[in-house]
């Protein structure tokens, strides 16, 4: 025998499904993001772990930023002979430029791109799959080309799609990358060792070591990445590998990652990304859940004869609860699992708001966890935001049975002031046990909830924290100016009165209608303001004085070639060309530093990071230091400087964030690894950087003389004019095609790109939250149909005609707009400074025309939400509706 | 018993003292407002007296809190109501089996099978409140009265929104159940002709007893 809570909940359900089509709207939404999200973290997660080997491209990768020395090669070597597997890559980025005649649209097209190469061996991949259009072995696609192009040698290359728009190239197509000649002979379709395509200096480029070494762009002091890939034999013990490849290797440099730590950054970012949406979704079912409890209140109220029937025969509050609280719950659940549909949905359109951002190939395959998931959370807050108003059913005497019309809680309450009807619920919920447990028990669910989705106990506390504060404030907002309202002296119009007196009315849902919008308008508020600061800040901040190019990889040969070279192509264009050396950071204070230590912790960058170095004779512009003293060796003062530095360590100012977190003070020394070979250095001096300067700057500076001997290269920047970029790049490339070109604008606007793409996936969600307010509204306005239905009826037949009706409710409405617009809006101000003060730290800008147009659109909104939810009732006849009595 | 409206008191009942022997039929009757529903909605304990107090079976239901009012309600009385209050998303098989469901007892649709061919409704098992009769409903309501064999068994005005030919069937089997079950019958009534078929008359105004009656000795 079927239950007869579960019986009565179906029956009611099935009979007045339409009753409940905003209980599951509010539901559905808020599942439906949080399914959604969650699908997509399943699928990032199945990315990244179900392929870990593939993504590192082996069990174990081996990494320098230089070339191996000889010490490293003979430990690969010893490697090879116990059964381990070794494939080698090499990374780095570089000039590709076409023949003039070749790239058909000379006007538009640029005939040069800055690539990223990727050096492949006949090993590669190890693990996963690489796809190339046509599907031919890499070996055949990368193979030397016997024919030869015009020049030779000729090799075959792979290309990334967006290389081959940009140059007007197609299959066939010759492309000079150093002192080599490609043919294009596939293009790449899916990387198995890079998940994402988004962050990177432009489009891939495939070919293979021997083509490598003709194109001789690997020099010394180049900036490669050396991947050497390691497959284990099976049944071997990782750690042990680990372990001892640290041990050997440990003072060569090199970086040594497993595929259980693969692609920690982006893991982090996306990580971070579904996090953050993950509780906007959450944001938007407990908007969701403010419907669910007014409906569960209204329908409650519809529901007393039954409830005082029920309790004639026998039932006593607890059963009521129970019968209710099943129907509720089932209400929810199937509202959630409308929500797990729409999740679905939603999360096969994510590729499109993220485009850009994920690779095209990503999977979007829906799985069955997160949608039980979904259904699991929509339960739990169905049953938070349905418990509190079924507690009104403990007030439902059974003699209404026989006095339906006297409300005698009504009847026996004296007027009472707010404050003294504010202490009195107090008073009362302090003396109701009942009370105390459901309280108790709703706020575990919320913070519960809030806990799973954010995976953390302290992110959930602090999110349920902030989601209540936000709440006290907007409330404490309308409280205000409904204070306002009802102080103002309105002219004798009967209608404006009635609208604004509507809206204090008990029973009317003003307060939870203005919390579901001013929730969605706050939290669009602050996401367009913080996007608003942070693209200004990539696309107009940038400095006009600022170089538009840096120049990397210039060998010491070719320092006076390229300095010709700019004097003749942009003369009077002041330029700054230094040399540098890479380096990684290996001791301080004489003791070792385990990068191992650092990985994954905050600001562990800074001890597991390259370090490019340079020197300077003077401070250069947007520095100053902050501690210590700049050598000056045009005045030797000092008996330090009196010494040759032969004789002492060399000094370096370092920049005064990195020693803080590196835990520098002036006299500390630092252990660098400059190609295998320690440079040990003194602190001298600590400095500010300017780095929204765009000039040329660096974490740590030498002395000058500190870097004789050593492998350095030069890097330049300069302030293009815009006319002048294209035949400077090209000459560049053809007279010294090892020297990389990297365009300042390019690379703010693919940053800035991926900012928007990223900002609009946020707020698509967030409008989602806007939606669910405004669902929660008509939900509101549909609870008290009736009673509306009967009033604008009683007008009617009074002479109202059909335009004051309007103006009446455009007025109640515009009034519920503009409130949860002013709070909201008020709110998001506030929640962006605070993000862009503290955690940006950026400064908070009001921007007065987005804000207005904010409210007018909450406004708009509002009133539009209203007239969806009353226009039918204006149609009725009065007559029909009085005699219905 | 005192309702009090502001800071005003209104007496609905005052100075009502009667006893009611097991197995007796009982009429309430008065005018229109005199007191006569809410007389049998404090014997109901659907409301308290503000002064009084009310034995029911050798228990004070006046005491009672809510829980145990309504564990006794379920053991002890059965109500029938003028509006009927049948609910409308279960059957009437499902409404008369309700009072047991309500108890926990798992066979009360075998009971109900009982009592719905007992009011002649046999044919109307699985219909809707709404799908059936003025009549119809209050016989149903009538089953589901006597589905936990009540020791007392109250009426509002049972026959009020029935026509008289109705009125008169759902009465002659409202008599029926009672002798079947042996059970104490107070009813409030209108109907002059339906009180005369009771045992004793209570005549109430303004809230007061202003004559009892008994009819057969």
């Amino acid at each position: 025998m079927i239950p007869l809570p579960l019986k009565l909940a179906w029956r009611e359900t099935v009979n007045s499904w339409s009753r409940f089509v905003f209980l599951f709207l509010c539901i559905a939404l808020g599942v439906g993001a949080i399914v959604a999200v969650d699908l997509f973290a399943t699928n990032v997660e199945q990315a990244i772990l179900g392929d870990a080997r593939g993504l590192l491209g082996g069990d174990i990768e081996l990494s320098w930023r230089r070339t191996i020395s000889p010490k490293g090669q003979a430990v690969l070597d010893s490697l090879s002979d116990r059964n381990i597997t070794i494939s080698h890559v090499t990374e780095l980025a570089a000039m590709a430029a076409v023949e003039s005649n070749q790239s058909a649209d000379q006007e538009t097209k640029a005939s040069s791109q800055l690539v990223e190469l990727k050096a492949l061996d006949s090993l590669y991949p190890l693990y996963g799959a690489l796809k190339v259009d046509p599907a031919q072995p890499i070996k055949q696609l990368l193979k030397p080309i016997a024919a030869g192009c015009q020049h030779t040698p000729c090799f075959g290359a792979i290309a990334q799609k967006s290389l081959l728009i940009r140059l007007n190239l197609n299959l066939g197509s010759e492309l000079r990358i150093g002192q080599a000649q490609f043919i294009i002979t596939g293009i790449l379709l899916k990387e198995p060792d890079k998940i994402a395509t988004a962050f990177s200096l432009g489009p891939r480029v495939m070919i293979s070591r021997e083509a490598l070494d003709t194109t001789e762009l690997v020099k010394t002091g180049s900036r490669i990445n050396e991947r050497y890939r390691l497959q284990l034999p099976p049944s071997t013990k990782l750690e042990q590998w680990l372990g001892e490849l640290r041990g050997r290797l440990s003072p060569e440099g090199v970086q040594i990652t497993s595929y259980r730590d693969a692609q920690p950054r982006l893991r982090r970012f996306l990580d971070q990304l579904t996090l953050y949406l993950g509780l906007i979704g959450l944001t938007i079912l407990w908007v969701g859940g403010i419907g669910v409890a007014c409906t569960i209140q209204g329908f409650i109220t519809q529901k007393t004869p039954i409830i005082a029937t029920l309790k004639t025969l026998g039932a006593d509050s607890s059963q009521v609860i129970h019968i209710y609280l099943t129907q509720s719950l089932l209400l929810g659940s199937i509202g959630s699992l409308a929500g797990g549909l729409l999740g679905t949905g939603l999360h096969q359109g994510l590729p499109l708001l993220l485009q850009g951002i994920i690779p095209e190939t990503f999977p979007i395959d829906p799985t069955l966890t997160p949608i039980l998931r979904g259904v699991a959370v929509g339960t739990l807050a169905t049953l938070a935001f349905s418990l509190w108003p079924l507690l009104a059913i403990r007030s439902v005497s059974p003699s209404l049975v026989f006095r339906q019309d006297v409300d005698r809680a009504a009847f026996q309450r004296e007027p009472r002031s707010w404050t003294k009807e504010k202490m009195s619920l107090v008073k009362e919920w302090w003396h109701d046990r009942t009370q105390r447990v459901t309280s108790l028990l709703i706020t575990g669910c919320l913070l519960g909830l809030a806990c799973w989705q954010a995976h953390s106990l302290s992110l959930g506390l602090f999110f349920a924290g902030a989601f209540l504060l936000a709440i006290l404030a907007l409330l404490a907002g309308t409280t205000v100016l409904f204070w306002i309202l009802s102080h103002i002296h309105f002219p004798q119009r009967f209608l404006l009165r009635h609208a604004t007196s509507n809206l204090q009315r008990p029973g009317n849902f003003t307060k939870p209608m203005t919390l579901a919008i001013g929730i969605g308008v706050m939290l669009m508020t602050t996401l367009i303001t913080v996007q608003h600061t942070l693209l200004d800040l990539i696309e107009d901040q940038i400095p006009a004085n600022a170089p538009s190019f840096f120049f990397i990889d210039i060998q010491p040969d070719q320092y006076d070639a390229f300095k010709e070279m700019l004097e003749i192509h942009i003369p009077d264009v002041p330029y700054d060309l230094v040399p540098v050396v890479r380096t990684r950071l290996t001791g301080i204070d004489g003791q070792p530093i385990n990068p191992e230590d650092h990985k994954g912790k905050r600001n562990g960058w800074y001890f597991t990071r390259e370090y490019v170095v340079t020197t300077f004779p003077s401070l250069p512009k947007d520095n100053i230091v902050t501690q210590g003293q700049w050598w000056d060796h045009s005045q030797l003062s000092t008996s330090l400087e009196n010494h040759p530095i032969q004789d002492r360590l060399p000094r370096v100012s370092v920049e005064d964030e990195a020693a803080k977190n590196l835990g520098l003070s002036i006299g500390s020394t630092l252990t660098l690894n400059i190609q295998g070979v320690p440079f040990v250095v003194k602190v001298s001096s600590l400095r500010r950087v300017d780095w929204g300067s765009f000039s040329m700057n660096f974490f740590m500076i030498v002395e000058p003389g500190s870097l004789d001997g050593a492998p350095i290269t030069y890097i330049a920047t300069a302030r293009v004019p815009k006319t002048l970029e294209i035949p400077l790049q090209q000459a560049m490339v053809s007279a010294m095609p090892n020297v990389t070109a990297i365009h300042v604008g390019d690379v703010l606007d693919n940053i800035a790109k991926i900012f928007r793409q990223l900002a609009m996936g946020i707020q698509a969600l967030a409008l989602l939250c806007l939606i669910t307010g405004a669902v929660v509204m008509i939900a509101a306005i549909s609870i008290n149909r009736f009673r509306r239905l009967h009033e604008l009826a009683i007008l009617k037949a009074l002479g109202g005609s059909r335009r004051l009706l309007l103006f009446s409710l455009g007025t109640e409405f515009g009034l519920i707009g503009g409130f949860s617009g002013l709070v909201g809006i008020g709110l998001g101000c506030m929640l962006s400074w605070s993000l862009l003060h503290f955690f940006f730290d950026l400064t908070w800008n009001i921007n007065i025309p987005v804000l207005l147009t904010g409210l007018l659109m909450t406004v708009l909104l509002t009133l539009l939400t209203g007239f969806l939810g009353t226009f039918r009732l204006l149609s009725f006849p009065p007559l029909s509706v009085l005699r219905q009595e | 018993m005192h309702l009090s409206a502001g800071n005003q008191d209104v007496h609905i009942l005052h100075d009502i003292s009667f006893e009611v022997p097991a197995k007796q039929v009982l009429a309430i009757v008065g005018a229109s407002g005199s007191g006569k529903s809410t007389l049998l909605g404090l014997m109901a304990g659907l409301d308290r007296p503000t002064h009084g107090s009310i034995h029911i079976h050798g228990t004070n239901i006046t005491t009672l809190a809510e829980s145990p009012m309504a564990h006794f309600r379920r053991q002890y009385i059965g109500y029938v109501f003028q509006a009927f209050h049948l609910i409308p998303t279960l059957t009437a098989l499902e409404n008369v089996a309700l009072p047991l469901e309500l108890q926990g007892v798992s066979t009360g649709e075998d009971r109900a099978r009982t009592l719905l061919q007992a009011v002649e409704l046999e044919h109307r098992f699985h219909h809707y409140p709404i799908q059936l009769s003025g009549g119809e409903q209050q016989r149903v309501a009538l089953a589901r009265a006597f589905i936990s064999h009540p020791p007392l068994l109250l009426a509002d005005e049972p026959t009020g929104n029935l026509d008289s030919a109705t009125g008169n069937l759902v009465i002659d089997l409202l008599w029926q159940l009672h002798e079947q079950h042996d059970s104490t019958l107070v009813l409030v009534t209108h109907d002059t002709n339906l009180a005369a078929r009771a045992q004793r008359i209570l005549t109430l105004q303004d809230g007061a007893i202003v004559n009892d009656t008994s009819l057969i000795a």
